[in-house]
């Protein structure tokens, strides 16, 4: 991690979990979101650096058709989200990839928009994939109505009431993002037009502002309906109901290979995470006010974990083992820390280990990060990474000192006889229909010649097989000359070397393979909540439920 | 644009390309599209994967710097369509790297070697050169060579018959760029050179790559593509309407 050098806390070092505990599927599908994930560094950066955020454009009509300009204005920087709001019929409405039409579509403009700038959008938004974007742009998303809610909402506003608690609650949104494409898709700027600006200095920053702006126009736009139907009868949302609102999000098997195809982004990521869990574990004493903040975030968690709902046989499972080590939890703090005792973050943890589910565990890890931000929020500027620098693999290695790497950092997968149909059931593949990924049955479906390269462990087993047969002393550079099908995992190979959790350490082609778990896992890097797998391939998530709004921090902005 | 014209898009095209922005013939792509579509479409024509996104990054690097990237790699596989690897990739002496007995070696094979044996090739000591080729579209090295005099901290000079071109270990790039852009295949010389290469580092630019470049790209990145059944469709995604 770049940051190592300027670590503060070198001790937390003997505190830190392995990758070989932490990278493992099961553990990553039990992902909590914490004070390090992408939407609360955007939070505190924006209300640390005192930012401005208005609504110059709102030219939407009766219907509701029309288009809107929020901006936020930084330090040195202003950003604005475009917003196409559409009239979609029902039947027309679809979160798949291959929907052709939303209720609303947006951007995000890097600076602002003038009139040319908004017809060029107006022309190409709405579109979304078969539309182009330009440089001046660095996000492409739009959002559908959750049709339930949505007109409950603007039923009860109109007519001067107040949603129904239980109905809110039950959906915990008016509109889903159905895809947020970020840097370089579809035209936008390429990521490193923005690299160096350091108000986004975290991962999928404008991606977390393009959203949480999309928070606003959820209920502004509702509001809006409410008060074209209701007329001075209508009434505003309530802040309190409005603040347990959410924007919904539901994901496909699209996002799960983003983890894998980006190896050295998932170790600092998680490097951080960890780095973080350490230090708090490190700690000699437990500070009163650390305390207060645990019991204050352990209080949340329960709450959280009690409207949590899913259907999901799997989740179902988890969120009753969540609730159980919650309330165990609990009680078990009720008197702690007892006097004198020494780590007691750490003596808390290793209880935890012993005692409660890996999804107790892991939700544990958030709350105890949740009062220690002076020792930790720093961790948050660790997580993007420099893939290129990554690139170019070191062809002086030899042939020895490389299976020496293989039988370190790949011993879970050298393991795996893939022989058994049970560890090459699957294959991961590009749908030639909609270019998504997608994974097939090996044994059952055509097209395992057109296999992904995400079987990492296959991959991995296989080289060492390749490099078992050649002289040790071999420079890599000639091998990869007569075996040019081994260069991809080379390349990984000595990434991980450098970057010891870049890799995750599951068979990714298994049988039992659950692709929610690398969802889970990366969702709540972003903040994501109430995830709720709908099936063992898509879920919804909720970002922001719960945190503040643009009008919240700039009430003047809507005046 | 209406419903019908949507309609005519093309229904699989990788890139989305879409209505252009102002009725050029092409798309203005990002550096991150050239680099994925290239890297596609080099694995679709049958480069390893490892290799494929050697293209992908050779594609990019180029058009970040203005030059047409896309196509050199579009031109280069259907170039090396049918040809195996043995006839393409190159055999490595300490003084030259060369193809077998009569072929012409791929660009991105040659520059990945080059890449891979680095500090190994000696540049840099006695006055030492090396041989290469002969090799087609060598503008594709350019990227290659370029990463060769960061890892092994020496500015290199790349001679052949008709031009000279210097790349810095700081990424810089001075010459006959147009001209090797125009080469279709030859032989050069590479050695370290003594004196400084300086040049204005240019903002990175969106590349607007032509439509019949994209087209050929695009047959290419689809053959690493596989027909939509019922049964992978089902569960994909959300389609339900809470």
């Amino acid at each position: 991690m770049d940051c190592a050098s300027l670590n503060p806390f070198p001790e937390a070092a003997a505190f830190r979990r392995s990758p070989s505990e932490v990278m493992r599927l099961e553990r990553m599908g039990c992902a909590h979101p914490t004070r390090l994930s992408f939407l609360r560094t955007l939070l505190r950066r924006v209300m640390d650096q005192g930012w401005v955020f208005d609504r110059p454009v709102w030219d939407v009509d009766e219907a509701g058709v029309g288009r809107a300009v929020y901006r936020a204005i930084g330090p040195d920087r202003t950003y604005s989200l475009v917003a196409f709001s559409h009239d979609l019929p029902d039947e027309m409405r679809s979160d798949r990839v291959i929907a052709t039409a939303w209720d609303a579509t947006f951007t995000m403009f890097d600076g602002e928009p003038t009139q040319d700038d908004l017809d060029r959008l107006q022309a190409n938004v709405p579109l979304q994939e078969a539309g182009r974007i330009s440089r001046k742009e660095l996000s492409l998303s739009r959002a559908n109505r959750s049709v339930r809610l949505f007109e409950h909402v603007i039923d009860r506003l109109a007519a001067g009431q107040q949603p129904d608690a239980d109905e809110v609650e039950a959906v915990g949104y008016l509109m889903r993002t159905t895809a947020v494409y970020g840097s370089g898709k579809f035209g936008a700027a390429d990521l490193t037009t923005i690299a160096e600006r350091p108000e986004l200095n975290a991962p999928f920053q404008v991606e977390m502002m393009s959203v949480w702006l999309t928070r606003q126009f959820t209920v502004d736009i509702t509001e809006h309906l409410a008060r074209v139907r209701g007329g001075d009868r209508a009434e505003r949302l309530d802040p309190v109901i409005k603040r347990t609102l959410g924007v919904g999000n539901s994901t496909g098997l699209g996002m799960a290979p983003f983890l894998v195809r980006h190896p050295v982004l998932l170790n600092n990521w998680m490097m951080a995470r960890e780095e973080a869990l350490a230090r708090v574990r490190a700690q000699s004493n437990a500070q009163p006010n650390s305390v207060s903040g645990f019991r204050k975030a352990l209080s949340d968690a329960q709450e959280n974990a009690a409207k949590w709902t899913s259907t999901h046989p799997i989740q179902v499972t988890k969120l009753d083992a969540l609730r159980r080590d919650l309330a165990q939890l609990a009680d078990h703090t009720r008197d702690w820390p007892t006097t004198n005792e020494p780590h007691p973050w750490d003596a808390l943890w290793r209880w935890a280990e012993v005692e409660l589910s890996i999804e107790g565990q892991e939700a544990l890890l958030s709350i105890i990060l949740e009062p220690h931000g002076d020792l930790i929020d720093g961790l948050a500027e660790c997580m993007i990474a420099d893939e290129q620098a990554a690139f170019r693999l070191d062809g002086s290695m030899t042939v020895a000192e490389l299976m020496d790497r293989l039988e370190r950092y790949y011993d879970w997968a050298l393991d795996i006889d893939f022989d058994q149909p049970e560890n090459a059931a699957r294959f991961w593949y590009v749908s030639e229909e909609k270019l998504e990924p997608r994974l097939g049955d090996r044994f059952e479906e055509d097209g395992a010649a057109l296999e992904q390269p995400l079987c990492i462990a296959r991959l991995a087993k296989d080289l060492h097989t390749a490099l078992a047969v050649q002289p040790g002393e071999t420079p890599i550079a000639a091998f990869l000359l007569a075996h040019p099908e081994h260069r991809l995992m080379v390349r990984r190979a000595q990434v991980v070397q450098r970057h010891p959790y870049a890799e995750v350490r599951d068979n990714l082609i298994a049988a039992e393979m659950l692709p929610i778990d690398l969802m889970r896992c990366k969702l709540a890097f972003f903040g994501a909540s109430r995830f709720d797998p709908r099936s063992d391939k898509w879920v919804r998530i909720s970002l922001f439920q719960g945190l503040p709004y643009p009008s919240d921090l700039c009430p003047e902005g809507w005046a | 644009m209406t419903k019908a014209a949507i309609d005519d898009l093309e229904p699989n095209d990788p890139t989305r390309s879409g209505p252009p922005l102002s009725g050029e013939t092409g798309a203005w792509l990002s550096n991150n599209e050239i680099e994925q579509l290239c890297l596609k479409a080099a694995r679709g024509a049958g480069m390893s994967w490892g290799l494929a996104e050697e293209a992908g990054f050779a594609a990019a690097w180029l058009a970040r710097r203005g030059m047409d990237g896309p196509m050199a790699v579009l031109t280069q596989l259907n170039h090396a369509q049918g040809r195996a690897w043995n006839e393409i990739c190159p055999v490595v002496a300490s003084d030259q790297l060369r193809p077998a007995d009569g072929n012409i070696l791929c660009p991105i094979a040659l520059g990945a070697a080059l890449c891979d044996h680095g500090t190994l090739l000696g540049l840099g000591g006695d006055q030492k050169s090396l041989r290469i080729g002969p090799v087609s579209h060598p503008v594709l090295l350019l990227p290659f060579l370029s990463d060769l005099a960061r890892t092994c901290g020496l500015n290199l000079r790349l001679r052949w018959s008709d031009g000279t071109v210097l790349l810095g270990a700081d990424g810089s790039l001075l010459g006959d760029v147009d001209v090797i852009g125009a080469e279709t295949a030859f032989e050069a010389e590479i050695s370290a050179h003594v004196g400084s290469v300086s040049q204005d580092q240019t903002a990175p630019k969106v590349r607007l790559v032509a439509s019949n470049t994209l087209n050929g790209l695009n047959s290419y990145a689809l053959k690493t593509t596989v027909p939509a059944s019922e049964a992978s469709r089902a569960g994909a995604g959300a389609d339900d309407n809470e």
